[in-house]
């Protein structure tokens, strides 16, 4: 399924849910992975001088500290390297959001894997930038961008049920493909789900029941139509759908199921909506989330 | 004559050479080399006596002495007043002495002649709007940097800097590959959200041909989308060049006068192999100043002009949205306090004032926007021009400059400095990051990026 | 002696005064390198000499630039220093009687004695407050070094002896022979020491002005320069 992972994350805590998912995943795939880190942006002209994303503080990137952080790399993770087939560390100067995509562009990764900044030490170089690294790589990148911020329980060990949140448009359906054949090859359960939006309540915005409901037999219509056909090599699929706000539905849906893994789509038409969504869903699953760009 | 590996008389010409020098931490071998390096007395003598002429002669002989120019200095102001930063006495002492012992000095002589060059003067040309006799000391400034730069006395990233464009024709080792690569990849990114959205690589004859600073290509390719949506969006007929696309010049921060040529000269062959109607730089204060005020002249152009018009990013953005290229939706216009720092180079320099405050006029509600005081042409230096902000040996002098800056903005009350110039947005980034002072600063692009209203055409497909 | 330096010294000095500073005037321009300096001199006729122009005229008069008006103190004291030292020169009676008797020329313009004695009191008072600024000031005083005080000297010391010479302080032909050597020594310096900024003032102006005007934004801006 995958032959390359690519974990991007510094070795420190924040990232540490994110790396045993994504070590865990190398393992059932038996995959090469490659630890990515940034050091954060350099000083100006060609002064050597980074500001390092983990500790904001000023340090040279020469040589012997670039080998440095790597030799960090290697025992934080120590535990996790002895397991994996094969691994590498790469280290990169720059905009850490940035530097991530253009490391997905160069480089042949089958799926990228991101944890969580811890918060109070976001560096002035971040004040002036819009949305966190995450929501950045998962517009953009052109391979699966798995998510996970907080301690999971099972950490991917035992891979019962896939969710596939299914919102219609042309990137759900890559996300469909990618969660089916995650499915097939997990040989588990597919969860297809949908929620009606109904945050407009919240501005005052009264909805009726009927159209709720008229909302959600035209959605497991569509899910009939779409997705069910494709579904024969897979053990089990169920759908589902529900109405309320899609991101407390879905978590609370993955809890309800004890969903390994959270299948969704990053499509742009409803960006801001998809910023919110994505970001709560990340934050509050205890499930990875993958999300498919295209 | 002594020649250390890394610190000598030579310029960089190979790549090899250029990561030796990178590979130096904090230049700490090439200032130990520089201890050793011996000053040409002949060829110092002789370069000026034969470029040398009435101007900075006559400058440096009728100058009153006066003390007038102290005050229109940031340096002097930043550093309490100290007499040794007063724009007379840092020229008088340095360019003044060598001519006065013609030419014979030591190098200890020379050391701290590279201290006052990049270390106390940026080159902001604001003491000559202050000195009665017409004094422009940055323009002496400059041209001692020549001279210290033919002797090998150069501070690190300078000499890496002018090496760059030496060796890729940019400021940073980029290559043209690289930047076409970018570009297009980092529109790629942008696509779906607006249709048709590309870059036209090498068109001919394209209304306007648009040029970049090598650092947005490495470290901020989102400029490069931003560039390219708002072309788009007001639907020039724009091209990139996959040669020559670097307005840059470090070499002229560097007073490396060859390599400026060298540099000028690829942009001015792209021009004159496209032939577009009007060449755009990006939101960059030196790259104007190098590729469009002062190029004509290292290329010997007689009228001082670049072979096409070439103008500001800022000239476009106005031309833009005064013919309605541009809509601004009002809605969306700024409200919150906000301030514009001037770029010395293309404002005391280029004369733009009236056109960024034009700008202002159409995305600032009105009543949110504060001068700084003073502004326009008398603005201070944003503290980090002349290659100051890259130099790490003179960094606490920088950090120190900052301060009048960082004052100025505190007294406007502003809570975002537009900042069209990589200068001066990296100058108030690193004052905000030493004293957190709770502002933001943009370019104007992402920030027009924000406020446009996207024509249906281009609104990204349902 | 009278003979002497009003007669073959007078010729000297005075040609050596306005030819020198002819030369130098001359020199200035003809030294300008449109490749070196950057300022593409002649290719903008009217641009050039409007910037040349306001250049030397915002500077010529006090409080039109923006240093005039800051530096209030020093503008009085230097336009009243160097006001009296052009204009009595030229047009106290004396000078033009004696001129009459040398050159047979005769103008007009005659300073009265009030004004005359009103504008040299103001270059010896202007004097003594630019030395007093050298001396107190730290940022004049790191500057100035004893070349600068004997200019200072040059310029003002006809005026001290003329003074004293017109009150008849003393011995008056002491005074009046004084007075008559260092204006001849004046002359005969000014175009080989700093005093050469009676000329190279307006050329140097000139430069700056085009230089803004032509090549540094003054075509952009709505006002050109604002000095």
């Amino acid at each position: 399924m995958f032959k390359t992972i690519l974990l991007a994350a510094s070795a420190d805590h924040a990232c540490d849910n994110a790396a045993k998912s994504a070590f865990r995943l190398a393992d059932l795939t038996n995959a090469h992975i490659t630890v990515f880190h940034v050091l954060g942006m350099p000083a100006h002209g060609f002064s050597q001088e980074v500001i390092d994303v983990k500790t904001g503080e000023k340090v040279e990137a020469s040589e012997e500290y670039i080998s440095w952080v790597k030799e960090e790399i290697k025992i934080y993770y120590a535990k996790q390297f002895e397991k994996t087939k094969s691994f590498d560390i790469k280290i990169a100067v720059g905009m850490p959001y940035r530097e991530i995509l253009r490391e997905i562009k160069n480089g042949r990764y089958d799926i990228v894997t991101l944890g969580g900044t811890s918060k109070e030490k976001i560096s002035v170089y971040k004040k002036h930038m819009l949305g966190s690294t995450v929501l950045r790589v998962a517009k953009a990148s052109p391979i699966p961008v798995m998510v996970l911020c907080r301690p999971s329980s099972s950490f991917l060990k035992n891979i019962s049920s896939i969710l596939f949140c299914a919102d219609f448009s042309k990137e759900s359906d890559a996300a469909f493909n990618f969660a089916a054949n995650l499915a097939k090859f997990f040989n588990c359960n597919l969860d297809i789900f949908n929620v009606a939006d109904i945050s407009p309540v919240f501005s005052k915005n009264i909805i009726e029941q009927d159209e709720i409901d008229s909302q959600i037999s035209a959605a497991y219509k569509k899910i009939e139509e779409k997705y069910i056909p494709h579904t024969k090599n897979i053990i089990k699929t169920v759908a589902n759908v529900c109405e309320g706000i899609p991101y407390v539905e879905i978590v609370k849906y993955a809890r309800e199921k004890n969903s390994s893994l959270i299948v969704i789509a990053h499509h742009n038409k409803e960006n801001e909506n998809f910023g919110s969504n994505m970001e709560q869903i990340i934050v509050r699953s205890a499930s990875p989330v993958i999300s498919i760009n295209k | 004559m002594y020649s250390g590996k890394l610190c000598s008389k030579e310029p960089v010409k190979t790549k090899e050479q250029l990561q030796a020098l990178l590979k130096d931490t904090r230049g700490k071998t090439y200032y130990k080399e520089m201890q050793n390096l011996e000053v040409d007395t002949d060829l110092l003598w002789k370069t000026i006596q034969t470029t040398l002429n009435s101007r900075i002669k006559t400058w440096l002989e009728i100058c009153s002495r006066c003390g007038i120019c102290a005050e229109s200095c940031f340096l002097y102001l930043a550093n309490d007043k100290d007499p040794t930063q007063i724009p007379s006495y840092k020229i008088q002492s340095t360019l003044g002495e060598i001519i006065k012992r013609k030419g014979d000095v030591d190098n200890a002589f020379m050391q701290t002649a590279m201290e006052t060059t990049w270390g106390k003067c940026t080159c902001c040309n604001r003491c000559a709007m202050y000195c009665p006799n017409g004094i422009d000391t940055g323009v002496m400034f400059s041209y001692l940097r020549g001279l210290l730069y033919q002797q090998g006395f150069v501070p690190l990233e300078m000499k890496i800097g002018a090496g760059m464009h030496r060796i890729y024709y940019a400021q940073m080792d980029i290559t043209d590959e690289d930047f076409i690569d970018t570009f297009e990849w980092i529109v790629e990114e942008y696509e779906k959200d607006y249709q048709g959205l590309k870059v036209p690589v090498d068109v001919k004859n394209a209304d306007i041909m648009y040029t970049v600073n090598a650092r947005e290509v490495k470290y901020y390719p989102e400029d490069l989308a931003y560039a390219a949506i708002l072309f788009n969006l007001a639907q020039e007929n724009w091209t990139v060049t996959s040669k020559g696309w670097e307005e840059t010049s470090l070499a002229m921060f560097a007073g490396d006068w060859e390599a400026c040529k060298i540099q000028v000269k690829h942009v001015y062959e792209a021009m004159e192999r496209l032939k577009p109607k009007r060449m755009i730089g990006t939101e960059c204060g030196h790259a104007h100043r190098a590729t469009v005020i002062e190029g004509p002249y290292w290329m010997g152009r007689k009228d001082g002009k670049p072979p096409v018009e070439s103008i500001h990013y800022v000239e476009w953005v106005a031309e833009a949205l005064r013919t309605g290229k541009l809509k601004i939706n009002p809605e969306k216009r700024i409200k919150t306090p906000v301030t514009i720092q001037d770029s010395c180079n293309y404002v005391r320099n280029g004369g733009l004032k009236d056109i960024t405050r034009e700008i202002i006029s159409y995305i600032v509600e009105p009543g949110y926007f504060v001068e700084m005081e003073p502004c326009g042409e008398n603005n201070f230096c944003c503290g980090g021009g002349g290659g100051f902000n890259g130099i790490g040996i003179y960094r606490n002098h920088r950090n120190k400059g900052l301060t009048v800056k960082r004052d100025q903005i505190i007294k406007t009350g502003a809570k975002l400095v537009l900042a069209p110039c990589h200068n001066c947005w990296d100058a108030i980034r690193d004052l905000e990051e030493e004293f957190k002072i709770g502002i933001k600063w943009s370019f104007l692009k992402p920030l027009l990026i924000d406020m446009v209203e996207i024509p249906e055409s281009m609104k990204p497909a349902s | 002696m009278y003979q002497f330096l009003t007669g073959f010294m007078f010729w000297v000095s005075v040609s050596i005064f306005f030819i020198g500073l002819f030369v130098r005037f001359i020199f200035y321009f003809t030294g300008l390198n449109w490749r070196l300096d950057r300022v593409a001199y002649k290719s903008y006729p009217f641009y050039g000499i409007k910037g040349a122009l306001k250049s030397v005229f915002k500077w010529l008069f006090p409080f039109l630039t923006r240093v005039w008006r800051k530096h209030f103190f020093i503008t009085i004291a230097s336009f009243a220093f160097h006001v009296g030292a052009v204009i009595v020169p030229f047009f106290l009676l004396a000078h033009n009687v004696f001129i009459r008797g040398k050159l047979g020329i005769f103008h007009s313009i005659i300073l009265n004695q009030l004004t005359a004695d009103i504008l040299s009191w103001l270059v010896v008072i202007g004097a003594v407050i630019l030395t007093i600024r050298r001396i107190v000031l730290p940022q004049a005083r790191i500057l100035t070094r004893g070349y600068d005080y004997f200019i200072l000297f040059l310029a003002v010391a006809p005026f001290i002896t003329g003074l004293c010479a017109r009150y008849e302080v003393g011995n008056y032909s002491f005074w009046l022979y004084s007075h008559i050597i260092f204006g001849e020594v004046f002359l005969i310096a000014a175009p080989f020491t700093k005093l050469s900024h009676l000329v190279l003032f307006f050329a140097s102006r000139i430069q700056i002005g085009m230089d803004f005007e032509i090549k540094r934004g003054g075509m952009k801006s709505k006002n050109g320069m604002a000095w």
